[in-house]
């Protein structure tokens, strides 16, 4: 565990000290080799579940593809941050990167804490970093109000948790990941019973986001930086469902009944941010909203509870980490050449920049879950666990993939297809940095297919 | 593994692995040599064309069929995915008919996109589109499926958008994938209820655990994904609108690829829908309304290529009607004669659209027998072979079907619109050649008539072969499941034959009207039906996408999120505590009696406490 750790720790010292010209290409190095040796958590030959064990922290089929995530997002962050943070002075630079680490740090110790608390306060720690991601870093004064809608959505979801967190520790005596589904199930009957039951879970819903909770991501993406948004939707708002599954097996006898209307919530929500994208204008805010359609599908997967379900989550947790994150890095690069996000302002594009056209059209396809994509896997198990629960379902589900489908094509058809507007023939060439970039995204979502009980969970 | 297995496995992997070849070499970064079309990919199909008559050979000689299942892809507890392929008689018979037709349409492609400059690209999404169609076809379980589904559907996203600079283009390919995906839903839903219910992905397991369930909902929505398909009624305007796509792409996408995925799937699932009769009543009715209802679109249109779409569409209701018919073998022949012909008569489109300077409407052609006699001698074989001429391909596959159909006890408004289709089938392939090959030529004078080039008239030659003796061919060279009905009225077995030549004698006594003028003015409005295709694309076109959208713009964003939500959100925390920090605001602003009042007040107040 602190093989990755202290790396990363370390790795602040080394950006200050490291001679500006070697900054990025430094960073970008060292991180992509922590990502690197975090891919061997994934070869697990434990048992019980559980292994890296220490004292506090530890990894198991649920957490480690999400770790390995975490820790593979922070080169492609640097790498997608180098452009439009080249004219800024060399200390702020530092400053930027410094933050990005600081974020990787809180994540990994969100993900391998053995402890509720422990998680639940890194999983508050990761608010900070990326407030200043976004308040600082934004181009737009509307970031101001991203941020504060960020901070007050989060803090008023979490704080409930943490009362919840201490009357479970008063209960249970321990908080411990590892003993807590072998305590005694509490007797839940009262009416403040059901509170905690919510205010366990609203903390992670309104991070994932759950239908109704979700206005503030909208804002968060279109306003932050392109590293802030990569790292809001490929790993911040998985803290949400990772939460949610660890926290489901304390709640588990009143569960079946309260998760009703969270379901239908996420389920509906997955219809109306659909819709919502197929009218966006704003290239960012359509992938924004799109990212809360699929992590409606990916609340409706845990709250169903079945190892499907969980499963099914998972890999499409992980595998929408990639692909939104690709999106959100192609919507960049339209952004450092046309400086806008408007869709109509930058269209037919794979005149200009062919190359770019075969990424964008392979996260799209990505995004509208085409198989054998993980994407797919995912959706598709989420989808049966669905249909297990209720048949009507599949009208939800079914016309999600629709609309997905819809939106993710129209996307593709208005940035990439149809004429070269006059006043875009002159843009830059795209860089070997941003191919290098999306297949970095691209690549594992692709490799993934030929092994997927790598994300499959607790039920590979 | 007994050597007849062993040499048709390996005989179909190393089809699989030709074909892949192409594809994967192309990723390397050294630019494609400019004839690596032609020499790498129609090489590839060809040799994989030889090599999959071995499979057949020893199927037609022993009757031998595998199925090889390998490596276990993904695990749930007790429900796995495996990587596993069916060599049976429907995958052993249709991949080297797919891949004969693909390798004539390749060659032709060659000489039809010569100018492109991405025809290599063009080359290898037709290459990808055949490997997803075998995929599907030697599927054996429902994820391996649905990726060959998925993935053609995607591939004639690219292939009909491939003009992309078009509108048309794009928006025709956006809905072929719009369409599909309704179907999908249908997919999906059988395949969420097949996983639930029977806990396996298998098929073979499929069959066997599906016999004591009332299986009427997942056969549903397998119609559902056929009808999305192969462009039934309801879900049929993708298929001619993807006439947009370049000729090559038509002729691949109607004849072996794609629209025959929808029947296919239904022919694969025949074990579990032939003892359901609503799912064979539902697959009857609505092939029949197909049939009559495209072939009734065919009649008015002006453009060649929509007339030979229409007649495609109309060809599935007819394999739709066979399904319902529960005749899935008879199906399946049909599927396999109608790629021959239906391919050869896009080519010869092709052809002539090419030679008459991209003119695609027939009232602009005429007269072509004497200056295309090759190319419009084999529009005239394909479209007799599509009406049934006897001894001509189609005839042994739809003759079959409509004795099948008239000596049922089945529903007999499925029959009566079956038939009048077929007349149907006459009237407008009489149309076609009527306008293009018959008369007097219409066009411009300076037409850059030849076709005298190998790489058009050898893939036509090809495919004509095709279309004369393959349904002799294939007719007498399987067993057929069912017992076919032998003997029958002499009307009944003359049915078919009878409407194609009323239709045909109808519809050449109406091209003599079009020179005497017996009324003053026609009446337009059964006219208009067809011609502006039952008016349901404008309906469902407008309607749906105005609905959804509007439910996007107006209630999804603007009502809940940007009011709603706002308001019972992050607005009502500021108007809550916007009064009291007012209030306490107000008081505190520097004002030293206040201060003092308050000082005191409360002075006094701690003192009265005290004090009592």
């Amino acid at each position: 565990m602190l093989k990755i750790l202290l790396p990363t720790i370390m790795l602040v010292p080394t950006i200050w000290a490291v001679p500006a010209k070697y900054l990025w290409s430094t960073t970008l190095s060292y991180s992509l080799i922590i990502s690197l040796i975090s891919l061997t958590w994934l070869k697990s030959s434990a048992e019980s579940g559980w292994s890296f064990l220490s004292p506090y922290m530890a990894t198991d089929p649920l957490s480690t593809p999400l770790l390995a995530l975490t820790c593979w997002l922070l080169p492609l962050m640097i790498l997608a941050s180098q452009n439009h943070t080249a004219p800024e002075p060399i200390s702020r630079q530092r400053t930027y990167i410094t933050l990005l680490t600081s974020l990787q740090i809180f994540l990994i110790m969100a993900f391998s804490a053995t402890e509720v608390i422990m998680f639940y306060i890194m999983f508050e720690a990761t608010l900070i970093p990326t407030l200043v991601i976004i308040t600082r870093w934004g181009n737009q004064t509307e970031r101001l109000n991203a941020g504060t809608y960020f901070l007050f959505y989060t803090l008023a979801g979490s704080l409930p948790l943490l009362v919840a967190l201490l009357l479970l520790q008063n209960n249970t005596g321990t908080l411990s990941l590892l003993t807590l589904q072998y305590t005694p199930s509490m007797q839940l009957s009262s009416f403040a019973d059901k509170l905690w039951w919510a205010g366990c879970l609203l903390a992670f819903l309104v991070k994932m986001p759950l239908y109704g909770a979700h206005l503030w991501l909208p804002k968060a993406h279109v306003e932050a930086p392109i590293a802030g948004s990569m790292v809001l939707a490929a790993v911040l708002l998985k803290l949400g469902g990772y939460g949610m599954m660890r926290m489901m097996i304390m709640l588990e006898p009143l569960t079946k009944e309260l998760s009703y209307p969270f379901i239908i919530f996420a389920l509906w929500g997955v219809i109306m941010t659909g819709s919502i994208c197929l009218r966006q204008t704003d290239l960012k805010s359509l992938i924004a909203y799109s990212s809360v359609s699929h992590m409606g599908l990916v609340a409706a997967g845990i709250l169903i509870q079945t190892s499907w379900g969980f499963t099914g989550a998972l890999i499409l947790m992980i595998a929408h980490g990639l692909t939104s994150s690709a999106l959100f890095c192609l919507a960049n690069t339209n952004y450092e050449r046309t400086h806008s996000r408007t869709m109509i302002l930058a269209r037919g594009l794979q005149m200009v920049l062919p190359l770019m056209t075969a990424w964008w059209f392979i996260a799209s396809l990505a995004n509208l879950a085409l198989p054998p994509l993980p994407n797919l896997m995912g959706e598709l198990m989420i989808i049966t666990s669905l249909f297990h629960w209720s048949w009507w379902t599949i009208a939800l589900t079914g016309g999600g993939t629709l609309i997905t489908a819809g939106y993710s094509l129209y996307m593709f058809l208005m940035t990439q297809r149809g004429p070269l507007p006059a006043h875009i023939i002159s843009l830059d060439p795209t860089h070997s940095r941003e191919h290098l970039l999306m297949a970095l995204h691209l690549l594992p979502l692709i490799l993934l297919i030929s092994k997927p009980e790598l994300i499959w969970g607790w039920t590979a | 593994m007994h050597l007849t297995s062993i040499m048709m496995a390996t005989s179909l992997i190393i089809i699989f692995f030709l074909l892949a070849f192409p594809v994967l070499t192309s990723f390397s970064p050294h630019p494609l040599p400019s004839n690596w079309a032609l020499t790498q990919v129609k090489t590839a199909v060809k040799w994989a064309f030889f090599i999959s008559i071995l499979p057949l050979c020893l199927f037609l000689n022993e009757g031998a069929e595998t199925i090889i299942t390998s490596w276990t892809w993904m695990n749930t507890h007790t429900f796995d995915v495996n990587i596993s392929l069916k060599f049976d008689i429907y995958s052993i018979i249709f991949t080297p008919v797919a891949l004969y037709v693909t390798w004539s349409i390749l060659e032709f492609a060659s000489w039809y996109m010569h100018a492109d400059p991405n025809m290599n690209r063009f080359f290898k999404y037709l290459l990808i589109f055949l490997i997803a169609m075998i995929i599907l076809v030697t599927a054996n379980n429902m994820f391996q499926l649905f990726i060959g589904w998925e993935d053609v559907g995607i591939m004639s996203f690219l292939l009909i958008g491939w003009w992309y600079g078009r509108a048309d283009a794009n928006t025709a390919a956006l809905q072929a994938v719009i369409y599909n995906r309704v179907g999908d839903i249908g997919l999906i839903f059988a395949m969420a209820w097949i996983a639930t219910s029977l806990n396996s992905w298998e098929m073979q397991q499929m069959f066997t655990l599906s016999k004591d369930f009332d299986l009427t909902y997942p056969l549903i929505g397998l119609i559902v994904a056929a009808t999305g398909k192969s462009a039934q009624f309801g879900l049929h305007p993708w298929l001619p609108s993807a006439m947009e796509g370049p000729t090559p792409v038509s002729a691949l996408l109607h004849s072996s690829t794609m629209v025959v995925a929808g029947i296919f799937l239904l022919i694969r699932m025949s074990p579990m829908l032939e003892n359901n009769q609503t799912a064979l009543t539902i697959c009857l009715c609505l092939g029949a309304l197909t049939t009559l209802f495209t072939a009734t679109c065919a009649l008015t249109q002006n453009d060649i290529k929509k007339i030979v779409a229409f007649s495609t569409s109309s060809q599935l209701g007819l394999m739709m009607v066979t399904i319902g018919l529960n005749q899935p073998q008879l199906a399946f022949l049909h599927i396999c004669t109608h790629a021959f012909f239906k391919a050869m008569l896009f080519l010869c489109s092709g052809s002539i659209i090419h030679s008459l300077n991209d003119e695609q409407d027939i009232r602009k052609m005429g007269g072509m027998h004497h200056l295309t006699p090759f190319t419009s001698s084999c529009l005239t074989i394909g479209s007799l072979a599509l009406t049934g001429t006897p001894f001509l391909a189609g005839f042994f596959s739809k003759d079959a079907i409509i004795e099948a159909l008239n000596t049922s006890y089945l529903n007999a408004w499925a029959l009566f619109l079956t038939l009048l289709a077929t007349s149907f089938t006459a009237i407008y392939s009489l149309r076609v050649i009527f306008f293009v090959s018959m008369g007097h030529p219409r066009f411009n004078p300076l037409s850059p008539i030849n076709e005298n080039n190998p790489t058009v008239i050898n893939p036509i030659k090809r495919l004509a072969w095709g279309s004369i003796i393959a349904g002799l061919l294939i007719t007498s060279n399987i067993t057929p499941l069912k017992t076919p009905v032998m003997s029958m009225p002499l009307l009944l077995k003359t049915a078919a034959l009878a409407v194609t030549i009323i239709g045909l004698l109808t519809a050449l006594e109406l091209a003599s009207l079009t020179n005497k003028q017996y009324k003053p003015t026609p009446k337009l409005s059964p006219h208009h039906f067809s011609n502006m295709l039952g008016f349901f694309p404008m309906v469902i076109h407008r309607l749906t996408p105005k609905l959804n959208l509007a439910l996007g713009q107006t209630i999804a964003s603007q009502t809940i999120d940007q009011t709603w939500l706002e308001k019972i959100g992050p607005k009502a925390t500021t108007t809550l505590n916007l009064p009291m920090i007012t209030t306490t605001n107000n008081i505190q602003q520097g004002m030293i009696k206040t201060y003092l009042s308050l000082f005191f007040f409360t002075f006094g107040l701690a003192l009265l406490l005290l004090l009592y």
